[in-house]
């Protein structure tokens, strides 16, 4: 009876929705910030492979925000 | 024909209620990105307008849901839902008037609930759908969004937190760009369909639409409408409390709160919970505060917002209850809700028109 009223099983998937996306999205976006961060600090130093390295992480990181973003968006319309 | 001028001033107050409702909520979208430098305001607003005009189509979960499940369709009359409007309207002026960033949507589903019981009593109400889609939701969803804008905020600084803090800023305020247009669009999608839910509701109560019959696009377009203007218009007074006072943010707490609220948000959409955006997005607010320092949190002005958030069902619906009766005075034709549309209207302008004189500027001499 309780678990009708309360619904768990949606507020449950909500919850943990929100968890994934909020905090996975955030993650992500921040290692493309460090990425982008590590790039300038890194060439400057004159360290060229590493800030490439660390230029191709953020790019990677940032399409995937991009991603997570536009995933989030369709599967909003998709009910 | 009474029955009918009934259904177009429900309808016309449901829109009004929207355009409140994006006024009141402006600060709830804009206020993180404006306090941490990522926009200018007025760049900011337009742009939350805009998102909240798309965020509108998107779903219609929640419109449903307030159609449906919260009181009994069969009982309603479309001067139930008016009342009930009037109560949400009331109820949002004068936390406007106050600066309090409470919950348009709990005034708005209070507002209901109190004119439907004043109207047929408690068996009005669908016990199951108040409690399970609104009262447990609005409970669990904040502290969600405080959670995982706290989670949030932690992660950032342990991935970040050693770079040099220019380029960190920068990013973040770049990012903000991105999680305040989600957060918008996430206020227009939830937000904007309690309106159409009402407005269905009242279309089933006048035998316009048939039971379970979804919004059609006309209600959902003026809903969006109405929200955008409203979210254009915006509320500055509110933008202070929720962007400065109760933290004052750095980008990536800015970033942090919005995701969360976004999140949250578009996640309960998606299973219909008709949530205050306003309790949700101020929980992430809090969350990536209290994840830096718990100090940083102004704990005082979040326990004035809670108190807001504790009155806001039952005043609305004690406001709403006030109106039913007040319009039932006139008896059960349309000169009733004329007569309380045309008092709550010169409420409104003469509210507006006070504070306005408050904000005149000194003359010089």
């Amino acid at each position: 009876m309780t678990a009708t009223i309360v619904q768990t099983g949606d507020l449950v998937k909500t919850v943990v929705a929100s968890l994934i996306a909020g905090v996975g999205v955030t993650a992500i976006f921040s290692v493309a910030i460090w990425g982008g961060a590590r790039f300038a600090d890194l060439n400057r130093g004159g360290r060229p492979l590493a800030a490439a390295a660390a230029a191709a992480l953020g790019a990677v990181a940032l399409v995937a925000t991009v991603a997570a973003v536009a995933f989030g968006i369709v599967v909003m319309t998709n009910k | 024909m009474s029955s009918d001028v009934i259904l177009v001033i429900v309808v016309g107050t449901a829109l009004a209620f929207d355009f409140t409702n994006g006024f009141h909520d402006t600060a709830n979208v804009v206020a993180t990105s404006i306090s941490t430098g990522a926009a200018p305001p007025q760049v900011a607003i337009g742009l939350a307008s805009l998102l909240n005009f798309a965020g509108a189509f998107i779903s219609i979960s929640v419109a449903a849901t307030v159609a449906n499940d919260v009181v009994d369709a069969a009982v309603i009359t479309p001067t139930i839902v008016f009342a009930g409007l009037i109560g949400a309207i009331a109820w949002n002026l004068i936390t406007w008037w106050v600066g309090l960033p409470s919950s348009s949507s709990h005034a708005l589903i209070g507002g209901v609930v109190g004119s439907a019981v004043a109207a047929a009593g408690f068996d009005a109400v669908i016990a199951e759908g108040l409690v399970g889609k609104v009262l447990i939701p609005a409970v669990v969803a904040p502290l969600v969004a405080l959670v995982v804008a706290g989670l949030s905020i932690g992660l950032v600084y342990r991935l970040v937190g050693r770079q040099r803090p220019g380029p960190v800023t920068r990013g973040f305020r770049y990012g903000q760009i991105i999680s305040g247009g989600l957060l918008a669009l996430a206020h227009g999608t939830n937000d904007a369909q309690k309106t159409m839910g009402v407005i269905t509701l009242a279309l089933v109560a006048n035998g316009t639409l048939g039971a379970d019959a979804n919004p059609p696009l006309w209600v959902i377009a003026s809903s969006a409408a109405a929200i955008a203007l409203g979210t254009y218009s915006g509320g500055w007074r509110i933008i202070r409390t929720t962007g400065s006072r109760i933290i004052k943010m750095d980008a990536a707490q800015g970033f942090s709160a919005q995701g969360a609220g976004a999140a949250v948000i578009l996640a309960s959409t998606h299973f219909g919970f008709p949530l205050s955006t306003t309790h949700v997005i101020n929980g992430g607010v809090m969350g990536a505060g209290a994840g830096k320092r718990v100090s940083a949190v102004r704990w005082g002005v979040a326990g004035n917002i809670f108190v807001a958030w504790l009155l806001t069902l039952p005043a609305a619906a004690a406001i709403g209850a006030a109106a039913y009766g007040l319009t039932r005075i006139f008896g059960t034709g349309a000169l009733g809700p004329v007569l309380v549309s045309l008092m709550a209207l010169a409420l409104v302008v003469a509210a507006f028109a006070r504070r306005s004189q408050r904000r005149a500027p000194v003359p010089a001499s």
